[in-house]
C-alpha cells in the first residue's frame, strides 16, 4: 500500500498546482466561439458625435472603470509612436509583439470574418475606409476625410455618402487601392453566396437587402440585383453610397471589419483559400508571413504601407487555446499579453508582481437574465419586478467575480452615450420589497408559483452564474428554481429560435458602439434576437423614430425614452456590464486599449505600440 | 496469408461506410447545428450559409454528397474553418498528433519494456517494487495532471522548455512524456506479468536445466514468448496515442487533429466530425491490421488463411 500513499501525495500536488492554475484542463475550450457572450463580435466603430469611456492604458496600472453619463467625452491620453516626452523613450533592439488569439481565426476573408478572433487578425492587415479613434470617435483612414454634411460628404437628406480616398493607399503588392476596390468588397459582403454572417448590418444600402436574399435565384438575376445595390465608384478615387433610409449610423459600421477592401483579382484567382499567407493581399501596416495553421501567425511590416511606418517590426499571434495554458506561456515569458483565467482575478490581482501588470479596462457589453414573457408566470410585471429585486448584483460582482465588472440595474452599458447610472434604480437589491412584490403579483412566499426554471449553456462561468441565481432566488424570496444545463451549441437552436426558456442569461457586446446596436435586434416587437419575446408599442415607436433620426442629441434622447421604457417593463433581469482584465508585460508600452477591440486588446492601434528594454 | 490480408483490406471498406452513416445520422440527431453557437445571426444570414454549404438540401442528399466526394477523396469544407478544406485541416494537422504518438510510443516502450523485464526477474527485489511504484503512479495519474505539473515545473518555475506550441524537437518533449506516461505503465504491468508467467513455465526450466546461459534463456526463450500479450496491448496503445491526445494536445496547444476533433464536435462542424472520424477509424482499423498480422511473425503457432 505504499504505492497508494505515493499517489495521494502526487495527487495532492497536481491538485494545489490546478487550483493554483484553476480549473485544471479536463474540459477542452471551445473558445473560437466562446458562448456565454453573445456576439463574438466587438468590432465597431465610432460615433463621429463624442461617445465615451475609452481606456488607454499606458503603464500598467490598473484603471478604474468609467461610468459616465451621457454623451461627454472622457478626456485621454493617447499614447503615439512617437511618445510625448521631449526625449525618446528607449526601445528594445527587437520589437517583437507576442498575443494569444485563442484559437484558430474562422476566416481572415474581411466579409466572410464572424469572430472577434478574425477581427484582431484581419485588422494588422487591412486597413478600412474609416477607423476608430480612441475615444471611440470616426476617423478617416483610407479615406481622406469622415464625410459630413458640411464637407458635402453627406446629402441633406442623409441618404447620400460620398467617400474622397486619398491617393496614396495601396496594397501590400504596391497596387493602388481605388475606389472600386471598396465597391467590389461591399457588394461581395451582400453576395447570398458569400454569406457573410455581417452582411445584416449593412440592409440599409440601397438594393442590398434584395440582393442579400436573392440566394435561390439564379446567377442572372442575382447579376440583375447586384447591379441593383447602389454602391458605386464614381471615379477612381470617389465611392458614392446611397442607403434606401437615413441611417445615423451608417458611417460607424462603415469603419468595420467587413467592409475593408479585398482584391479581386486575388480572391477569384485563389478562391476561398485566397487567405493563406502567400496570397494575403492587404492594404494595412502588416502583412501575413506565416499562417501555421492551430498554432499560430507572424506579421511583419508591410514595406509598402502608405501610412506611418509602425515600430513593432513583428507580430506573432499564437492559439492557445485553454486559458490556462495561455497564463503559463505568459509566465514563461512567452506572451507580451494575456487573459486573466475566469476564477483566478483575485489571485492575480493580488500576487506582488503579477498584480502590477493587470489592465482593466470598460468593455461594451451587457448581461441580463432573459425571462420568456410568452409563459406565465413572467407575463406578469409584478413577478419580474420581485425577481429583479431580490438579487444581489454586488454579490455577485465582489464574491463571485472578484470584483470585475459592475453590477447593472439597466441594459446600456457605461460607455454608450444615453447611458444613466441612476436609471432602474427601482430594482436595487432589496429582499423585502421583492418579496413584497410577488406577494402583489399573488404569489406570497412563492405559494402558487408554477415550477420555473433556468436555462444556461455549460461553458464559461454560466454554470456558476446559473447557481448564484438559483440561491438569491431561493434565499430572497423563497421560490425554488430548477436549472436546465443545455450545451452552447444548441442553445441558438432551442432559446433563440424556439424561445423554449423561461429564464436565461444573454448577454450583448457591441458591434459598433451606439445604444441602436443594444436594442433594435434584441427588443423591438418581432426582431430575431428578442429572446424575451418582448413587445411594446411605445419602444417600437421610440426605436423607429431612433432609428432614422440624424440629429445626434435628438436621436440619443430617444434611445433613452427608448430605455426607460424597457427598464420599466423589465423583460430582463438586468445583471452586470463586462470589465475587461487583462495582464500585459511592463516592457509593452503605448498600448491603447478600446471598449470595441476584439479579441487582442488595443488590436486597433498595434502600429502605435512598442517595446521598451 | 496473402489471402487473408487481402480479405482483412477489402473488410475496411464496409466498415468505413458503417461509420460513415452511423455517424452521418447520429451527428444530424444530435440537436443543434454549425450556426446555432452564434446566437447572433439572423435568420436570412444562416439561410445564405445552409445554401453555401448545401445544408439546405434534404439529408439523404447531403449523405450520398458526401459519400460520392468522400470516395474521391474530398472531404468537404469545415463549417467552422470556412476557407479551409477538411482533408486538407487533417494533413496538416497530422503531423503533428503523429510525431506525438509516435514519439510517445516509442518513449512508453523503451521505459515500459525493460522496466517490467527487470522487475520479473528480479522479482520481490526493491528494482521490482520500484518497477510496481511507477507503474501504479503513472497508470493513475491521468496524463494532463502530469502534463499541467510539468508547465508549472518545468516552464513557468525553470523556464526550461516552452508550455506549449509547435515547431522544435523541444516542444515536443512535454506533451510526449505526459502522453506516454500511461502507456509505459501499462506496458512495464503486462510485460512484468507475462514474463513472470513465461518464467514459470516448463521450457525454461528445460532450457535451464540444459545449462543455457541466463541471458540467452531470457532473450531467447523468455522475451519472444512474453512478447505476444504485450503486442496485443501495442496495437490498441498506439490507436490510443493517436487517438487519445486531444486533451494532451489542448493542454499544451499543438496543432494536432485531436485537438480539432474536440472542437468540431464542439461546433458542430459536421465536415470536420465526418472527415475526422473516417479518417480515425480508417487509421485503427489499419492498426488493427498491422497487429494481427504481427501475430504470425512473432507466434509461430499464429497461422492465417
Amino acid at each position: 500500500m505504499r504505492s497508494l500513499r505515493a499517489i495521494a501525495g502526487l495527487l495532492a500536488v497536481a491538485l494545489v498546482i490546478s487550483a493554483c492554475s484553476e480549473g485544471a484542463t479536463a474540459v477542452p475550450d471551445t473558445t473560437a466561439t466562446p458562448v456565454p457572450t453573445l456576439s463574438p463580435m466587438p468590432t465597431a466603430a465610432p460615433v463621429s458625435t463624442p461617445t465615451t469611456a475609452p481606456t488607454v492604458d499606458t503603464r500598467a496600472t490598473p484603471f478604474p472603470t468609467v461610468a459616465t453619463a451621457v454623451p461627454t467625452v472622457v478626456p485621454t491620453v493617447v499614447p503615439t509612436a512617437a511618445p510625448p516626452e521631449p526625449t525618446a523613450p528607449a526601445l528594445a533592439d527587437k520589437q517583437e509583439f507576442r498575443a494569444n488569439l485563442g484559437g484558430e481565426p474562422t476566416s481572415l476573408d474581411p466579409q466572410r470574418a464572424g469572430s472577434a478572433l478574425d477581427f484582431s487578425t484581419i485588422r494588422q492587415a487591412f486597413r478600412g475606409l474609416l477607423g476608430f479613434s480612441p475615444d471611440l470617435g470616426l476617423e478617416a483612414v483610407s479615406a481622406a476625410e469622415v464625410p459630413t454634411v458640411e464637407n458635402g460628404g453627406i446629402t441633406e437628406d442623409g441618404l447620400t455618402y460620398t467617400f474622397r480616398l486619398r491617393d496614396d493607399v495601396t496594397w501590400s503588392d504596391g497596387e493602388p487601392v481605388t475606389a472600386g476596390d471598396f465597391e467590389y468588397s461591399i457588394k461581395r459582403l451582400l453576395n447570398p453566396e458569400v454569406a457573410a454572417p455581417f452582411a445584416a448590418l449593412y440592409l440599409a444600402i440601397g438594393g442590398a437587402l434584395e440582393y442579400n436574399s436573392a440566394g435561390d435565384q439564379d446567377a442572372a438575376a442575382r447579376q440583375a440585383l447586384r447591379d441593383l445595390v447602389r454602391v458605386e465608384a464614381t471615379g477612381g478615387l470617389t465611392l458614392r453610397v446611397t442607403l434606401e433610409r437615413p441611417s445615423p449610423t451608417f458611417l460607424q459600421k462603415m469603419a468595420l471589419v467587413p467592409v475593408y477592401p479585398v482584391r479581386r483579382d486575388v480572391v477569384e484567382e485563389f478562391g476561398d483559400s485566397w487567405t493563406e499567407a502567400e496570397t494575403y493581399v492587404g492594404n494595412g501596416p502588416y502583412v501575413m508571413t506565416e499562417w501555421v495553421h492551430q498554432d499560430h501567425i507572424t506579421f511583419e511590416i508591410n514595406p509598402e504601407y502608405w501610412g506611418p511606418t509602425p515600430t513593432l517590426t513583428k507580430i506573432t499571434y499564437r492559439m492557445i487555446t485553454d486559458v490556462n495554458a495561455e497564463q503559463a506561456a505568459y509566465r514563461n515569458d512567452e506572451l507580451d499579453l494575456a487573459s486573466v483565467p475566469p476564477g483566478t482575478e483575485r489571485a492575480v490581482l493580488d500576487d506582488p508582481s503579477l498584480g502590477q501588470e493587470v489592465v482593466r479596462s470598460p468593455e461594451l457589453f451587457s448581461l441580463g437574465i432573459f425571462l420568456n414573457l410568452n409563459e406565465p408566470p413572467f407575463d406578469n410585471l409584478k413577478v419580474r419586478q420581485a425577481f429583479a429585486t431580490a438579487i444581489d448584483r454586488a454579490a455577485w460582482i465582489d464574491s463571485v467575480k472578484n470584483g470585475v465588472g459592475q453590477p447593472a440595474t439597466s441594459w446600456l452599458p457605461p460607455g454608450l452615450p444615453g447611458y444613466d447610472l441612476r436609471l432602474g434604480g427601482e430594482y436595487t437589491f432589496d429582499p423585502q420589497r421583492a418579496g413584497q412584490l410577488l406577494a402583489e403579483a399573488g404569489f406570497p412566499d412563492g405559494d402558487g408559483l408554477p415550477s420555473i426554471s433556468l436555462t444556461h449553456v455549460t461553458a464559461g462561468d454560466q454554470p456558476v452564474m446559473a447557481q448564484f441565481i438559483q440561491a438569491q432566488l431561493k434565499e430572497n424570496l423563497g421560490v425554488d428554481v430548477g436549472l436546465d444545463p443545455i450545451d452552447p451549441a444548441i442553445y441558438g437552436q432551442r432559446v433563440v429560435g424556439a424561445r423554449q426558456f423561461q429564464m436565461t442569461p444573454f448577454g450583448w457586446i457591441a458591434d459598433y458602439p451606439d445604444p441602436e446596436n443594444f436594442f433594435v435586434l434584441l427588443f423591438v416587437s418581432g426582431a430575431p434576437i428578442n429572446v424575451s419575446s418582448y413587445s411594446s408599442s411605445e419602444f417600437d415607436r421610440l426605436a423607429g423614430l431612433a432609428a432614422t433620426e440624424l440629429d445626434q442629441g435628438r436621436r440619443v434622447e430617444l434611445w433613452k425614452q427608448a430605455h426607460e421604457i424597457l427598464v420599466q417593463d423589465v423583460p430582463v433581469v438586468f445583471f452586470f456590464y463586462g470589465e475587461r482584465l487583462f495582464l500585459k508585460k511592463p516592457r509593452v508600452d503605448g498600448l491603447a486599449v478600446t471598449s470595441v477591440d476584439g479579441v487582442i486588446p488595443g488590436d486597433t492601434r498595434l502600429t502605435e505600440v512598442f517595446l521598451t528594454p | 496469408m496473402l489471402g487473408y490480408t487481402a480479405r482483412r483490406v477489402l473488410w475496411i471498406l464496409p466498415v468505413m461506410l458503417g461509420i460513415a452513416t452511423i455517424t452521418f445520422i447520429l451527428m444530424h440527431f444530435v440537436p443543434g447545428g454549425p450556426w446555432d453557437l452564434d446566437k447572433k445571426l439572423l435568420p436570412q444570414t444562416v439561410e445564405n450559409l445552409n445554401r453555401r454549404y448545401g445544408l439546405d438540401d434534404p439529408l439523404w442528399e447531403q449523405y450520398g454528397n458526401f459519400l460520392v466526394d468522400a470516395v474521391r477523396g474530398d472531404l468537404g469544407v469545415s463549417y467552422t474553418y470556412q476557407e479551409r478544406q477538411v482533408t486538407e485541416i487533417i494533413r496538416q494537422g497530422l503531423p503533428p498528433t503523429a510525431t506525438l504518438a509516435a514519439v510517445a510510443f516509442l518513449i512508453s516502450v523503451a521505459v515500459g519494456l525493460p522496466l517490467g523485464m527487470v522487475a520479473a526477474v528480479k522479482r520481490n527485489s526493491p528494482v521490482d517494487y520500484l518497477s510496481v511504484l511507477f507503474a501504479t503512479v503513472f497508470a493513475s495519474v491521468p496524463g494532463f495532471v502530469l502534463g499541467i505539473l510539468m508547465v508549472v515545473v518545468l516552464s513557468v518555475e525553470w523556464h526550461i522548455l516552452p508550455t506549449g506550441g509547435w515547431g522544435s524537437p523541444s516542444h515536443v518533449v512535454m506533451p510526449a512524456v505526459a502522453l506516454a506516461a500511461l502507456p509505459a505503465a501499462f506496458i512495464a504491468r503486462v510485460t512484468r506479468a507475462s514474463v513472470l508467467e513465461v518464467l514459470g513455465q516448463d521450457y525454461v526450466r528445460t532450457a535451464r536445466a540444459k545449462g543455457l546461459p541466463s541471458s540467452l534463456v531470457h532473450y531467447r526463450h523468455v522475451l519472444r514468448n512474453s512478447l505476444i500479450p504485450i503486442l496485443t496491448l501495442l496495437g490498441p496503445l498506439l490507436a490510443f496515442l493517436v487517438t487519445g491526445s486531444f486533451i494532451i494536445e489542448t493542454v499544451f496547444s499543438v496543432p494536432g487533429i485531436g485537438r480539432l476533433f474536440v472542437q468540431g464536435i464542439f461546433q458542430r462542424d459536421y465536415g470536420l466530425i465526418m472527415g475526422l472520424v473516417l479518417f480515425y477509424s480508417f487509421a485503427i482499423a489499419v492498426i488493427n491490421l498491422v497487429v494481427d498480422l504481427l501475430y504470425a511473425v512473432v507466434d509461430p503457432r499464429v497461422r492465417y488463411r
